[in-house]
């Protein structure tokens, strides 16, 4: 009798989540019996204030048919936050630029060979005065002006940028169903066909970029991507705005759903001078 | 003696000559001036469709986009916001010769940057003629910097 009304009221608890929550450390669910559909609450340590959590289905990958095992909260202010195309832009220049070294090099008239004689003597012979050989107004001179080695296109985006630019990523994909979340990466077998009828399937993009929480993913899916070479698999920390856009498709396993929140939030709702400060090379 | 003796033979013996034609004048061919001469200008009229003959272009072969450089470009790139907090990106740009990485500045600064940080290696012995030139380089860059240029914007 308890547990019915339990439930009742975790379920009138779903419908009116913003005003009444449960307060409890760890996740509250909800189980309808009629399909076990498993709903997950959960309880951050920073709660959306005006906004409503957004849920995603949690998919499986070890049958080629898309199976819902259950419902999941993603944070607002992460997987929801304003889209903003320009800042993902700046991202994308920041990322191609911060690593661009251009070798581009040419020679002066000094580091040419030779040319320390006088060709001619300056006058009597009626032709043009010359003092070297390796002069740049001669075929095989050196270079006035040309591109000199090591020029660097360096710059840091400011701290708050890249966060936005993350969730801004992130907030794109997931409006445009382009983000997953599936349970974990088990796949039942090592065939690169199996992951590529599953992704034909299911529409994920051509391209797909799997993140997981952990360094090592299970062996199947490491053999099965390793002849996709648009299916790439990245750890949490590899997650970057370029990749995102390169790639069609984003999915994510829950643990990396959570550990991404959980990073940005801490990053949105703490003191972040030291981050924030110009930079500087002795810092690194 | 022996001219008298043919002037009897031809006088006595006259053989009939048939002329036998086996070259005639509607089988020559025009006469081909500086044969084996190769004329390099094209002079059969207006560019670019010329029936038969086509301007060269090259054949379409695109690159491969997903190789594996360019299908994980930018990993790591955010690895101060996502990972541990105590890495910063520019530690893992390992592409980059570690004495410009992360570096901003004017030829002359990362020059200077260069010789101090190659000074302490075999590079100044190993690579006598590199070294001088970077020395002579930063010498001219000094003179241009501090006397030929002004600092600052121009004050026009």
């Amino acid at each position: 009798m308890t547990s019915v009304l339990i439930n009742a009221f975790k379920r009138l608890n779903l419908s009116i989540r913003p005003q009444v929550k449960v307060i409890s450390s760890s996740y509250s669910t909800a189980v309808t019996t009629a399909n076990s559909l498993n709903v997950t609450q959960k309880e951050w340590k920073y709660p959306p204030l005006y906004t409503k959590p957004r849920e995603v289905w949690i998919e499986n990958l070890d049958t080629v048919e898309e199976k819902k095992l259950g419902l999941f909260e993603l944070h607002p202010s992460v997987y929801a936050a304003m889209p903003r195309i320009d800042i993902i832009h700046r991202n994308f220049v920041w990322q191609t630029k911060y690593r661009w070294v251009s070798w581009a090099h040419t020679k002066t008239r000094a580091e040419v060979r030779g040319g320390g004689r006088k060709p001619w003597p300056q006058k009597g012979l009626g032709r043009a005065r010359h003092g070297s050989i390796r002069s740049p107004l001669w075929r095989g001179g050196g270079v006035a002006h040309g591109p000199r080695s090591g020029k660097t296109h360096f710059f840091m985006l400011p701290f708050h940028l890249r966060i936005h630019g993350l969730t801004s990523m992130l907030s794109a994909k997931l409006a445009q169903d382009d983000l997953h979340v599936v349970n974990n990466l088990e796949l039942p077998t090592d065939e690169s066909n199996y992951l590529a009828d599953l992704i034909e399937n299911r529409n994920w993009g051509p391209s797909v970029l799997i993140i997981d929480d952990t360094d090592i993913a299970p062996r199947n899916i490491t053999v099965a991507t390793d002849s996709l070479p648009h299916v790439n698999i990245m750890p949490v920390y590899g997650l970057n705005v370029y990749s995102m856009l390169k790639h069609d498709t984003l999915v994510l396993t829950l643990a990396a759903a959570e550990r991404i929140e959980e990073r940005i939030l801490h990053h949105l709702n703490a003191i972040t001078t030291e981050q924030q400060r110009e930079f500087k090379l002795s810092q690194v | 003696m022996e001219r008298l003796g043919t002037t009897i033979l031809k006088s006595l013996w006259k053989p009939s000559i048939n002329i036998v034609r086996t070259r005639y004048h509607a089988d020559k061919t025009r006469l081909v001036r500086r044969y084996g001469y190769e004329e390099k200008l094209w002079c059969g009229g207006l560019l670019p469709r010329v029936p038969g003959k086509q301007l060269p272009i090259p054949e379409y072969r695109p690159a491969n986009a997903w190789t594996e450089r360019k299908a994980l470009y930018g990993q790591n790139d955010y690895i101060d916001i996502l990972g541990p907090g105590n890495l910063h990106p520019v530690k893992t740009l390992y592409t980059v010769p570690s004495w410009i990485r992360g570096v901003s500045g004017h030829e002359y600064h990362i020059l200077l940057r260069k010789k101090k940080m190659f000074a302490k290696t075999g590079s100044p012995v190993v690579r006598p003629t590199k070294w001088k030139e970077l020395q002579k380089r930063l010498g001219f860059l000094y003179r241009k910097l501090n006397r030929k240029t002004k600092t600052g914007p121009s004050p026009d």
